[in-house]
């Protein structure tokens, strides 16, 4: 019989200053050698619930604390931060900010040496070695990657040997790949040395695969707490809490099968035992790129080179000899692992950087003709992080304040209606940063339509969103297309890519090594390989299961399996006419 | 659901209505001071600074940065940051490190921020913001000409009996002064701190878990055992300061009367003026804090 | 036309961080415990003050000299420096002999300026020499508040991110504004636009760092930073890799016998105003 680790009892928790409690009445048991993943909608204090577990509610944040929460026994209550940092370890969502050492190892080592342990050499080698990063240990924090960087943040908390580790949403800031190899790691630490961990996620892929006990929340409470197997069958209620299943979940049911896959195999599994055939009539031909061949350029870049200094002190090539032309009506998706050009070509696109070589033509005008504030009335770019655009006291503010310096007649009425479009009316006089993340990228949104741009170039625009807001994001990016002329997205999100672009540009080793509809690119393992893409998980059970062409969203397998007319419409081509901006 | 909520746990902890910071906000306030300054800091290294023969007419600093931490923080963590960050993020990290120097610069911005934070009662006022910006550039620049000066009666025999030397380096500490009172403690102090200060107010002090300052909060952070080493220091550093100046004073009544010595006369005038003033003050609140302490509110 | 630019950026900073942290001139000090190198650095900053000596003063900076050519600072670096001293007097000079001053005040002018040469040859020397991690290893030694050596460690680690942070607040901030089409005399139309936005910028700056900061605390405090502070323990493990050799005893003993040595020799030859 499997030990209680944690033991909250009628928690309830509000911080200063708060009109009402972020936790309600929590009661909850965690076991120790359990693996859960805390799941529940934007705002349903999934964060401040794992932060009493430390201690740092209510030792670091005093607020009104009711209740009591147990950790290894001890009431966190009496105890302290310091006490309870030899149970907990906590890797947080923005894990670079809490790396304060130079270097790897010196930040592997803080916490024993901080706590005089005798042993802190042994800690922080057999820390770095768990987690297979000992050969970095010399690097200096600012030289990783960000997947090196959070096995760094983890590490660190390792090292002081914690019997409970929280996670809090390692994909936030990473790509999913390397989301994937931190979750490998977290896996082989629960089974191996039997450390209690918790993350908190919004992927369900990530938690039907890893986890093996669910808590939901909502409204600042536990609706329920599962085991796996029971949790991924509640897709209703997943739903309702805006946490659709993940797709091999989905693919099953829509084909009528009754299985709980985990993971895409056991999905691909489940449908062939199940026996049924794709249909002779599934074509997909409805969603290939129908598009007449001589549209307008928007943009183009003519053999364009670029490249950094690096610390060694020669220039590191991003982008090497890359022609590319953007069209009137494209929605292009940007795609390719960290570090393969992605942003540096959105820059250059949209005039901020111009190129070491070549030649960037932003409609007739090249950009190293014009200041990038001329440029950037032809082209916008939105950057990744939106507490970076999020520049003034007000929503309404921020939006305004492009057409507003450049004296637009109507600055008011167009803040309006874009603000309306984006459904942040409400929200106008808030401070951005107040909002919630899937309304923060709406806002950047509506900067960017501000300012009337033909081209509209964006940065990871759905990364670290709940799947509902993410979902939002996508609908309203393929509402553009009647106010925007050329869409760019640069993303790792494969089912942005899937169900949005009817473009995608893949980029490796400075050059593009594919410039194809979706589709085919999905169809080609090859190519996804050697750029380091994972297909969404429906791409890989059509790929798996033979499918051809290969099918894009739930309801295209289910369109290929039952042959009976076209697929659905995706949301990508529906279109509005309200657009006029 | 919601209507329905009830809190069945027993209740432990309330609201800190209290004001004493805890370590960890401390350590919040230091730090963050200490990285917005550093940054400024790094970011005027990079403008090419602009010299007109002896006379430097950049900008020496940055004011409103500190000068926002010391009006919404807690004066003591916040004035102890900056200058710390100052000489961490542009002598130390850019290998520009200077020794015993450094620590004369940490303690005169200490103190002129420091005295400024406590000047500053409501963070609202703009009237108090002009006075704390232009506080924090006067003291620094005071205490830092009063180093110089020092340094030259010290490291020269008889300084004062040389022909001319006191004069210029007065003239060229007082240029310099005029210039950065302008530059630095107006348009980069109090114009810049007159809207960054209301616009921050009531929204970055809950990101740090903490309640806003409000006008009659006693200032926090130091016991009254700070304020006894900012006099010593501070009266200390003065003393030398009205030494220097007693020595030269012997001077000034040998030259012939010109406009030199009308010169000379009204920057002493004001200088002993300033210091008096600034005296007063630190008298003043030193007594005011310590009657509020003393009074029954705080056991 | 514009063209591409490697300074003012992330990468340039991030550039300057590992020149300083490798510290790699190499040469004597930087062999040296850094307990030892900042002992040897006061001596030599303190000693000047006793003397107004000119003799001795110039042997002091003559030693000066010295430790900077074996702390193996470039000839160019050392010449810049003395090269600006020079100037700085002459202003000073020139200033003094609007007010009347003589070969009297040059010779007063000279003593001051050999004095914080000195000092300054002393403080480059050591402080080039010691790479920042070292330094605040050497403070902590020295008991040095806990918060001091944490902020160089931190800085240290900070620096490329908060750059980075506000040169995208201040791209952004400079397209989403309107271009300035008439740069003005001297540019300074481009000069009040470009300090506008500096300050504009530092409204998100201080909220963004104010949330990041607040992520970095509640980390070190779940890893013992202020624990450290009271328990010694920590302290002595960071600094037990510190060790005082013969060599530097040996530094400090040619030294302070140099030392002695100058002002033997200034007795002998004294020079006096």
């Amino acid at each position: 019989m499997p030990q209680p680790i944690i033991t909250v009892t009628d928690l309830s928790f509000r911080y200063p200053g708060a009109d009402q409690d972020s936790l309600r009445n929590v009661n909850l048991t965690i076991e120790a050698g359990d693996f859960v993943t805390v799941i529940g909608g934007n705002g349903s204090a999934k964060t401040t619930l794992c932060k009493t577990f430390n201690g740092l509610i209510p030792h670091y944040w005093h607020g009104e604390f009711a209740g009591s929460v147990h950790v290894a026994g001890v009431d966190t209550w009496d105890s302290s931060v310091t006490e309870l940092s030899a149970h907990v370890g906590y890797v947080y969502q923005d894990f670079h900010n809490q790396l304060v050492r130079p270097t790897v190892r010196d930040e592997v080592a803080f916490g024993p040496v901080n706590y005089g342990l005798d042993d802190h050499e042994e800690r922080t080698s057999s820390a770095l070695e768990t987690l297979g990063i000992t050969e970095l240990a010399q690097r200096f924090v600012w030289q990783l990657s960000g997947g090196q960087a959070h096995l760094t943040a983890l590490a660190s908390v390792l090292a002081q040997r914690p019997t409970v580790l929280i996670v809090d949403e390692p994909v936030a800031e990473l790509d999913p790949e390397r989301a994937a190899v931190i979750y490998e790691r977290l896996a082989t630490l629960n089974r191996e040395l039997g450390i209690t961990i918790i993350t908190i996620e919004h992927h369900m892929e990530f938690v039907a695969r890893y986890a093996k006990s669910v808590i939901l929340m909502a409204d600042g409470t536990p609706a329920w707490h599962l085991p796996i197997e029971e949790a991924i069958t509640r897709t209703g209620e997943l739903e309702a809490h805006g946490i659709p299943a993940p797709q091999s979940i989905n693919a099953v049911k829509a084909l009528g099968i009754s299985a709980t896959p985990r993971t895409t195999e056991d999905a691909v599994a489940a449908i062939r035992a199940s026996g049924k055939k794709p249909s002779v009539h599934w074509s997909g031909i409805a969603h290939l790129a129908t598009q007449e061949p001589n549209r307008d350029v928007v943009a183009r870049a003519v053999n364009v080179t670029h490249g950094y200094k690096s610390v060694s002190g020669e220039t590191h090539m991003v982008l090497n000899n890359v022609n590319v032309d953007l069209h009137d009506g494209d929605r292009v998706a940007l795609v390719g692992g960290n570090g393969a050009g992605k942003s540096t070509l959105m820059k250059l696109l949209a005039g901020i950087i111009v190129p070491r070589e070549g030649t960037v033509w932003l409609g007739e005008t090249n950009s190293r003709s014009k200041a990038s504030p001329h440029l950037a009335e032809h082209a916008a770019y939105l950057y990744q992080h939106p507490e970076l655009m999020l520049l003034k006291g007000s929503v309404a503010e921020d939006v305004a304040l492009f057409p507003k310096d450049r004296k637009h007649p109507d600055t008011d009425a167009l803040v309006a209606h874009i603000l309306d479009r984006v459904r942040l009316t409400d929200f106008a006089d808030r401070d951005g940063r107040t909002l919630s993340g899937g309304q923060q990228r709406r806002a950047t949104l509506a900067i960017g339509l501000a300012m009337r741009p033909t081209v509209l170039l964006l940065d990871e625009p759905t990364s670290s969103l709940d799947v509902s807001s993410r979902d939002d994001v996508t609908h309203m990016l393929a509402d553009l297309a009647g106010s925007i002329r050329c869409t760019v997205v640069a993303t790792h999100d494969m089912q942005l890519v899937a169900e949005w672009a009817n473009r995608v540009i893949v980029l490796s080793e400075g050059g593009i090594i594919a410039d194809c509809h979706p589709r085919e690119l999905f169809g080609s393992p090859q190519v996804l390989e050697r750029a380091h893409l994972t297909a969404p998980e429906i791409v890989r059970i059509g790929n798996a299961l033979g499918v051809a062409p290969v099918p894009l969203s739930v309801a295209e397998l289910a369109a290929a399996y039952h042959g009976d007319g076209p697929p659905p419409v995706p949301t990508a081509t529906a279109q509005t006419s309200a657009l006029g901006v | 659901m919601t209507s329905t909520y009830e809190r069945r746990g027993e209740l432990r902890g309330t609201m800190d209505e209290n004001l004493e910071l805890n370590t960890s906000q401390k350590l919040m306030i230091f730090v963050l001071s200490m990285s917005l300054f550093g940054l400024s800091n790094v970011i005027l290294e990079i403008i090419p600074d602009v010299s007109i023969g002896p006379v430097d007419i950049s900008v020496a600093y940055f004011v409103f940065v500190p000068l926002v931490m010391v009006a919404l923080f807690s004066p003591f963590w916040a004035a102890l940051g900056a200058p710390i960050g100052e000489v961490i993020f542009t002598d130390l990290l850019m290998g520009d490190f200077s020794g015993l120097a450094e620590i004369e610069g940490i303690i005169q911005m200490f103190l002129a921020l420091y005295i400024a934070g406590t000047l500053m009662r409501n963070p609202r006022s703009k009237a108090q913001i002009w006075i704390g910006a232009i506080t924090v550039v006067v003291i620094d620049k005071f205490l830092s000409a009063a180093v110089d000066l020092s340094k030259v009666w010290i490291g020269v025999e008889d300084a004062e009996f040389v022909e001319g030397l006191p004069q210029s380096i007065l003239l060229l500490e007082g240029i310099g002064f005029g210039v950065d009172i302008i530059i630095s403690g107006i348009l980069f102090g109090a114009i810049p701190a007159m809207w960054l200060i209301p616009a921050l107010y009531g929204k970055i002090e809950p990101l740090l878990g903490m309640r806003p300052r409000q006008p009659g909060d006693k200032v926090n952070g130091g016991a009254q055992s700070v304020w006894f080493v900012v006099s010593a220091v501070f009266l200390s550093i003065a003393a030398f300061f009205f030494a220097f100046l007693e020595a030269w004073d012997v001077e000034v009544g040998v030259i012939d009367s010109d406009l030199r010595e009308q010169y000379g006369d009204t920057f002493l005038l004001v200088s002993v003026a300033g210091i008096i003033v600034l005296l007063t003050l630190v008298w003043l609140i030193s007594r005011r804090t310590q009657r509020r302490s003393a009074s029954p509110s705080k056991d | 036309m514009r063209k591409h630019h490697d300074v003012l950026s992330v990468e340039w900073v991030k550039l300057e961080l590992i020149r300083t942290a490798y510290a790699t001139r190499g040469g004597l000090f930087s062999t040296m415990d850094p307990r030892m190198v900042v002992m040897w650095y006061l001596v030599l900053a303190i000693v000047p003050w006793f003397t107004h000596n000119l003799t001795v003063l110039a042997g002091l900076f003559v030693l000066g000299c010295i430790s900077v050519g074996l702390a193996r600072v470039g000839p160019l670096l050392l010449g810049l420096f003395v090269f600006g001293l020079i100037v700085e007097t002459f202003y000073v000079f020139i200033a003094a002999w609007l007010f009347g001053g003589d070969t009297q005040t040059v010779i007063a002018l000279v003593e001051l300026t050999l004095k914080l040469g000195a000092v300054s040859l002393a403080s480059m020397a050591a402080f080039v020499s010691l790479d920042p991690e070292k330094l605040s290893d050497a403070m902590l030694a020295f008991r040095m508040p806990q918060m001091i050596t944490f902020g160089v460690s931190y800085g240290y680690r900070m620096l490329p991110i908060l750059i980075e942070q506000f040169a995208t607040v201040f791209e952004g901030y400079r397209l989403r504004s309107a271009p300035v089409e008439n740069k003005g005399f001297l540019g300074w139309r481009m000069i009040t636009q470009w300090c506008r936005l500096t300050v504009l910028s530092f409204y998100p700056i201080f909220l963004n760092t104010a949330k990041s900061v607040r992520t970095t605390v509640e980390s070190l405090e779940a890893r013992g930073f202020t624990y450290a502070a009271v328990d010694g323990r920590g302290r002595q493990i960071r600094l037990a890799y510190l060790r005082l050799t013969a060599k530097d005893w040996a530094v400090m003993a040619v030294t302070l016998a140099l030392i002695a040595g100058v002002f033997w020799f200034g007795a002998q030859f004294p020079l006096y105003r």
